[in-house]
């Protein structure tokens, strides 16, 4: 590891180590970080380096054999049911993001605002989000039923038809998209509600002298002071889409015709669906984490500059 | 309102104590934020419902109520789907894989946040690092580690290797932090070694987010999926997220007792949050905002 020849006194901190600590004492730190080490090692980073290698080897049975450059990114970009994927996989993180955005900080201020009751439905609004995905698929899968549906039932009992959800393209999506923000908005609108309560109240109160109305006032003071919030939930939520694959499982399968297949789905059926294809797998994998690694800097760099601020 | 006899009265700079009638906007919001409950809430207790229905009945009439409250959907579900073995392994599977998460992060979040030595921020950051990368992009690979160490199709296969957490990691070190190092070096004085330092002194100190680490994990785990799927190979070491998801897709298996089982499973999380809802709207601000 290089970690251990790196100069360690950081300038203006305290040197924790003292001469006449026994040699037993200096080594405890290596002791107590040693079993998190060696776990993050074995099944994160050493699988991370092994799937970026393998993504340019062809793989029979697990095994990688024999050394074929680009060639799997090759397939991979030239593989309609990848790109379809793709799209689908935009298609989603866009709408998902879009909504929760709009609709978890309509959640957070109305709650914010409310004072009767606000405890209870602070808790009804997050239930969903303790249900497994698996579980919310079957759920909603239940419920969207073309005929034995109760939404189904209901629309039909208003006169407005059955849309077939789960069988129509388009509306899969939409009702995908719709079964996410259920399952997921609570936790972001408790995100930003957090972010709301630490607000400086006085500004708000001095609004109230000058006469500000309400909807100037969030507009002026509360959505400019709610932005490094609402980039993290930006952040987070656009992660939690690109990785949107559980509860699809069991909602649609990724029907139909492969209209809600999301890029996670692509990577699993080819690693674990016959007719297997692990070269396929591994490039889409490397290619998903690069996106991520991305998302997942510009959120550290936010973090960064909020810190110092 | 008893709080409105203690507020301070009404003054030109303050709006304490002002009492108005219910404005418009109170009733639509009010109005607002009952929609959005029941929108959350009304599903699952549907399901609830649903699940004392018969077959039939969920087929024929899905707006209907259960005619009777016969526990009979439960019972054939349990018997005919092993659905205690499943539970169990769930169980084994969460509380395992919890304690280990939280003795891998609070030994290293200790060392992180309290010890100087030679290279500690890279392993800071090396260990941050690996929240990019999520079980969903390394699945071959990881598989290919397990294969190895011969724990596919095993409950350890799915303790370990979720086990290590850098959100844990994060979590204990911001917390110990804030413990006094005061409070180390008096224990160190009197002799205590640096081990029973940690579980003597250390450990108790951080009590608050280790329980808020506990929440989070019992959450993660009870609900895994794609990682079970993948080492769980035949159904004796299936937990209820696999079972029910391969059982969800069958056409031969009743529906009715899909649904039983479905709901049984969710009254442990259900439970918790009803007693523990505090700590994880505290630990949502912990892990949330960073």
């Amino acid at each position: 590891m290089q970690g251990l020849t790196a100069p360690s006194a950081i300038p203006g901190r305290r040197q924790a180590r003292r001469p006449g600590r026994p040699p037993r004492a200096r080594l405890a730190p290596y002791l107590f970080i040693l079993p998190n080490l060696v776990a993050v090692g074995l099944f994160s980073i050493w699988p991370m380096l092994n799937g970026v290698r393998e993504s340019f080897y062809s793989l029979v049975e697990g095994q990688s054999s024999s050394f074929n450059g680009l060639s799997n990114y090759h397939a991979l970009v030239t593989d309609a049911e990848f790109w379809s994927a793709v799209r689908n996989t935009l298609e989603f993180v866009v709408g998902y993001v879009g909504c929760t955005l709009v609709l978890a900080t309509a959640l957070a201020l109305l709650l914010n605002a409310q004072r009767w009751a606000r405890g209870l439905f602070r808790a009804s609004v997050y239930v969903p989000v303790l249900i497994s995905p698996v579980v919310v698929g079957i759920l909603w899968n239940w419920l969207l039923q073309p005929n034995s549906g109760v939404i189904d039932a209901l629309l039909a009992k208003l006169g407005l038809g059955q849309p077939g959800w789960l069988v129509e393209p388009h509306l899969a999506m939409l009702a995908v998209i719709f079964v996410e923000l259920w399952a997921t908005l609570g936790f972001y609108a408790l995100i930003i509600l957090g972010g709301l309560q630490a607000i400086d109240p006085s500004l708000f109160e001095a609004a109230r002298v000058d006469g500000a109305s309400e909807w100037r006032q969030i507009r002026k003071i509360t959505l400019p002071s709610l932005r490094p919030t609402l980039l993290i939930v930006l952040i987070l939520s656009t992660i939690t889409g690109f990785q949107a694959f559980e509860f699809l499982w069991t909602l649609t399968g990724g029907g139909p015709v492969g209209a809600t297949t999301l890029i996670i789905q692509y990577i699993y059926d080819h690693s674990f669906v016959p007719p297997i294809n692990f070269g396929l797998a591994t490039a889409a994998s490397v290619l998903l984490f690069l996106v991520l690694l991305v998302l997942t800097l510009v959120n550290f760099v936010i973090g960064r500059r909020r810190g110092a601020a | 309102m008893t709080a409105a006899g203690i507020k301070p009265a009404a003054t030109w700079t303050s709006l304490g104590g002002r009492r108005r009638p219910p404005g418009t906007w109170a009733i639509v919001r009010t109005a607002l934020l009952i929609g959005s409950g029941l929108m959350s809430v009304t599903p699952i207790i549907w399901i609830g419902i649903g699940s004392f229905k018969t077959l039939t009945q969920l087929l024929g009439q899905p707006l209907s109520l259960p005619t009777s409250l016969s526990f009979a959907n439960y019972t054939g579900g349990f018997e005919q789907f092993d659905f205690l073995t499943y539970f169990r392994n769930s169980l084994i599977v969460t509380v395992c894989a919890t304690l280990l998460t939280l003795a891998l992060s609070a030994t290293a979040g200790y060392a992180l946040a309290k010890y100087n030595f030679r290279g500690r921020n890279v392993l800071f950051i090396v260990v941050l690092a690996t929240i990019m990368i999520p079980v969903q992009v390394i699945l071959v690979p990881i598989y290919q580690v397990v294969v190895d160490l011969h724990l596919v199709n095993s409950l350890l296969g799915l303790i370990i290797p979720p086990a290590a957490t850098p959100t844990g990691v994060f979590l204990m070190r911001q917390y110990f932090l804030s413990v006094p190092d005061e409070l180390i070096e008096a224990a160190r004085i009197d002799g205590s070694g640096e081990f029973r330092t940690f579980i003597r002194v250390v450990l108790p100190n951080g009590k608050p987010a280790l329980i808020v680490l506990a929440i989070i994990s019992v959450g993660w785990r009870w609900n895994d999926f794609i990682w079970p799927l993948i080492v769980a190979q035949s159904p004796n070491v299936y937990t209820l997220p696999v079972a029910l998801g391969l059982l969800s897709g069958e056409q031969a298996v009743p529906y009715n007792f899909i649904l039983a089982m479905v709901f049984a499973s969710m009254i442990p999380v259900l439970i918790m949050f009803l007693f523990l809802q505090r700590h994880i709207v505290r630990g949502i601000a912990m892990t949330g905002l960073k």
